[in-house]
């Protein structure tokens, strides 16, 4: 892999221009059950190499699948033609630093047989069956292991190489009882086989499709809303735009110009910290070969920093924060790590909240650049302390950021999301529209 | 251009025939893409690449098996079949020897592609961006242009070698508009079957004037209302709608693991009588479409449910396998490193006898959507939303106050029974759609229709 990387990134210097290269490979298998028999198995191996260019200024990127040399000259050329295509950006260079770093994970854990992962693999279908006569389908199950490797190689002599190997397992049950269906899946990650948690995936299915299946609508109304882990994650991930400095230069960021001030609730402080203990794991360095560190973005709610490359860095007279993002086919951007959440001034949970467990129609009902959101919700109404109803069939509406200027903290514990990349104190939004009945 | 030489795809389906696969199917794809954002009034991050792989596939009885590479080395790829094949472990067996034949079928047009250099190209979007930003509200605007060329090649065992040359072409118009502390945006994204000559016959000016004045209504627009109340849905992209809450569920990939709700209701009332819906893959240059599928099986038009009673399923081999739906040439994947699945093409339903304004005259106090944003179904519960970019509020029969944030949700096999009015005037949007065998380019379409009654998510 070395020396492709050193075939390709001579003819980008021969050709008198800068640039870098990502080549990522990957291994992986997976299998689905479907009447107590795997329906579906699946093995691959690929590979991409890309190259980004800055020739007089101006950057060019291309790709491919193919690794002979033929494939990797027509790859460079190409990347020099898209940059000659661009005006010339002074903002677009190397960034001056050398020497190699290397993040190879290592997981200790013995072969496990196919067999073995066969069986286990049928037991995510046959085993919700088993727990519950009304469970007509198990939609989606699947067990799968993927190996990445990804290599980084600029014009200045930067090198990285990354490695990492994850299992994870899916499980879901769908239940009718007459006529009536719920469904809920569940997933889980891990380094090893041996870690994997089967029966967390069958039994939180069953759990929550259960009592999806006894769901209500509520009224037509305000209500105070408490988000699980994951459901904050897919929010406040749907905005990353709002901590995004590419955002900001491409003028499509409302915070663009809110450094120093206080955007959301004092009580909330934001950071992005990719080596947190907890965290699943990312790689130590970002995809221009910076190393990461933790990044306040915003403290006691006040907008302290937007997530940079070297592009934005250079574009607002900045500092990279070491958050470039960029795959073999794709230009550069940014992109956060893992999200930790604190708070302060703890307020005790009002008598009456919804807790919202599901979120559907994230991705066409949020607009990333106002903030507004609306989607379809189920989870649990909380009154005095319990559980009284499984709502459902309703919908939620709201704006991300005003609800964060009027968020109460309301607990210490640091929750987490189950793919451990996102940390949360428990947070009360007030006032949130709900359509129902 | 040959992709793979036919001994060695010849000899995979050989190899995995003796390992005692009921089918072997070989897929190679080699995709040229490029494109580039036209963003800040220039051209940036403009990229090629070329993306090549090949899929292997067996089946044994309901069982399939994939595996991909980028190699295209025998050894490799005999590896490949090996591995999947000693999954089954149904032991070695003498193949018969086959007969390869190329498939002969009917090319669906596709749209010129005149050659053109990059920069009358972006002299051409510059004069889009220039009309955009005539308002000077409008504080970004981003020209997404992507172009690709796959060429695909399919063996199988049935004897069968087809190949199939699919160029698209798709321009992403966005618009940002901003005004003090008020933010919105809309957006546009025509594509085909074709070359550069699609973007050139674009009535830009019309084009721009809509997106302009989307962004200016919604601007300024207050909350929706929530709740239950009649919705006139528009033409066009409102057909994702139809895609959404009726036709995922259509698909045999849902059906086979029983989890659509209409996997069993074959030839019963499923939607309102006045609802008609195809799902057409022969529809000249349109982005949908394609002449063969996947496996390699020429397209149709394929009438799903006629004046409310369901029809047909959407079909590929292993739904037929599974079910018994004959294929309706409707296997679909993003690219080879996804098994083929039953997906949709151009889906639509088919137009009915009303003028817009009777569908509006109907409801005392509803809301009118004009246009559509995207969405996103759950086949096993049939449960969908989507969200609205354009909506008016209806009182007494007439359009009146925009409004925004709009979404509307239900499930499927309620909304179909609850389109009672079906309009004249039949549009077709492309879009992509993502689901089991990745994301594909599919159109979505309609009439204008009235649904009865369905929840608004809005402002409580």
């Amino acid at each position: 892999m070395k020396k492709i990387l050193e075939q390709v990134m001579n003819d980008v210097t021969a050709s008198k221009a800068e640039g870098d290269l990502i080549l990522s490979t990957s291994k992986s298998l997976k299998m689905s059950a479907q009447n107590g028999s795997i329906s579906e198995y699946k093995v691959s191996s690929s590979q991409i190499l890309g190259v980004r260019v800055i020739k007089d200024g101006a950057v060019g990127i291309s790709y491919t699948e193919a690794l002979d040399s033929d494939s990797l000259k027509f790859m460079v050329r190409q990347a020099l033609q898209n940059a000659q295509s661009n005006e010339a950006n002074p903002n677009e260079k190397m960034i001056d630093h050398n020497g190699n770093l290397s993040d190879i994970a290592a997981y200790p854990e013995a072969e496990t047989d196919i067999s073995l992962k066969t069986k286990k693999a049928l037991e995510l279908e046959s085993e919700v069956k088993a727990r519950d006569s009304r469970v007509s389908a198990v939609p989606y199950n699947s067990y799968s292991e993927n190996e990445y490797q990804s290599f980084y190689l600029s014009s200045t002599g930067r090198s990285t190489n990354y490695a990492d190997k994850i299992y994870s397992i899916t499980s879901s049950a769908l239940l009718d009882d007459q006529g009536k269906k719920a469904l809920y899946y569940d997933y889980n990650l891990a380094h090893t086989f041996g870690d994997l948690q089967w029966n967390k995936v069958v039994e939180t299915s069953l759990l929550h499709a259960r009592n999806i299946l006894q769901a209500k609508t509520l009224p037509t109304g305000k209500y105070h809303v408490q988000f699980s882990c994951d459901s904050l994650k897919s929010l406040m991930e749907c905005f990353s735009n709002f901590y995004s400095a590419k955002s900001a230069m491409d003028k499509v960021n409302p915070w663009s110009e809110k450094l120093g001030e206080q955007v959301i609730s004092k009580d909330i402080s934001l950071e992005d910290q990719p080596l947190h203990a907890q965290s699943f794991r990312t790689s130590l360095f970002d995809s221009e070969g910076v190393k990461r560190r933790p990044l306040s973005l915003i403290q006691d709610g006040v907008l302290k920093s937007l997530l940079h490359n070297s592009v934005t860095a250079n574009y607002f007279k900045t500092e990279t924060t070491g958050h470039a993002s960029r795959g073999a086919s794709s230009s550069l951007n940014v992109s956060g790590t893992q999200f930790l959440i604190l708070g302060k001034n703890i307020k005790p949970r009002p008598p009456k909240y919804m807790e919202v467990i599901q979120m559907d129609g994230l991705h066409s009902g949020a607009n990333r650049v106002t903030g507004n959101f609306s989607v379809a919700v189920k989870g649990y109404l909380w009154e005095n302390g319990q559980k009284t109803t499984t709502f459902g069939n309703i919908t939620l509406s709201g704006n991300l950021i005003e609800l964060l200027k009027n968020v109460e903290v309301v607990g210490d514990q640091i929750e987490a999301s189950t793919d451990l990349s996102f940390f949360s104190v428990p947070l009360m939004f007030n006032d949130l529209s709900i359509a129902g009945t | 251009m040959q992709l793979l030489q036919s001994s060695i795809a010849q000899d995979v389906i050989f190899h995995g025939l003796s390992m005692g696969a009921d089918f072997v199917e070989v897929f190679i794809e080699r995709t040229q893409n490029e494109g580039f954002i036209f963003k800040n009034s220039r051209a940036e991050d403009t990229q090629s690449g070329i993306i090549f792989g090949i899929g292997i596939r067996l089946i044994y009885g309901e069982q399939a098996l994939y595996g991909f590479t980028n190699s295209t080395d025998r050894e490799e790829l005999l590896r490949i079949t090996t591995l999947l094949g000693s999954r089954i472990g149904k032991g070695a067996k003498i193949a018969a020897p086959l007969n390869f034949e190329k498939l002969v079928y009917p090319k669906i047009p596709t749209i010129t592609d005149r050659e053109v250099d990059i920069k009358y190209k972006l002299s051409f979007l510059k004069k889009i961006d220039d009309r955009l930003r005539t308002d000077k509200k409008v504080s970004q605007v981003m020209l997404n242009y992507s172009k690709k060329k796959q060429l695909i090649e399919i063996y199988n065992s049935d004897g069968l070698v087809a190949t199939e040359e699919r160029p698209y072409i798709r321009l992403f118009h966005q618009v940002v508009m901003k005004d003090g502390n008020l933010q919105t945006e809309s957006s546009f994204g025509p594509g085909a079957i074709g070359g550069w000559e699609f973007i050139e016959n674009l009535n830009t000016e019309e084009n721009c004037e809509i997106l302009l004045k989307q962004a200016n209504t919604m601007l300024y627009a207050p909350a929706c209302p929530a709740g239950k109340m009649p919705v006139i849905i528009d033409n066009g992209f409102g057909g994702v709608i139809f895609h959404e809450a009726c036709g995922h569920l259509l698909e045999t990939t849902s059906v086979e693991k029983k989890a659509s709700v209409f996997w069993d209701k074959m030839g019963e009332q499923i939607a309102h009588s006045a609802l008609s819906a195809v799902d057409d893959g022969t529809i000249a240059e349109s982005w949908g479409s394609l002449s063969i599928d996947d496996e390699g099986m020429p397209t149709q038009k394929t009438n799903l449910i006629q004046n409310g009673i369901l029809k047909r399923f959407i079909s590929d081999r292993m739904g037929e396998i599974k079910t018994g739906h004959k294929r309706t040439g409707s296997a679909r994947r993003q690219s080879y490193k996804f098994a083929p699945a039953s997906r949709m093409r151009n889906t639509y339903i088919e137009k009915g006898p009303f003028a817009l304004e009777e569908l509006i005259a109907s409801v005392p106090n509803g809301l009118y959507a004009k246009k559509m944003g995207g969405g996103s179904v759950n086949p096993a519960t049939g449960e969908f939303n989507f969200s609205v970019q354009e909506a008016y509020l209806i009182k007494d029969g007439k359009i009146t106050t925009p409004v925004k944030g709009a979404t509307l949700i239900g499930t499927g096999p309620e909304v179909m029974k609850k389109i009672s009015m079906v309009g004249n005037n039949l549009e077709l949007m492309a879009g992509m759609c993502g689901s089991v065998s990745g994301s594909i380019p599919t159109t979505v379409g309609q009439p204008c229709i009235k649904v009865d009654e369905i929840l608004v998510g809005g402002e409580a």
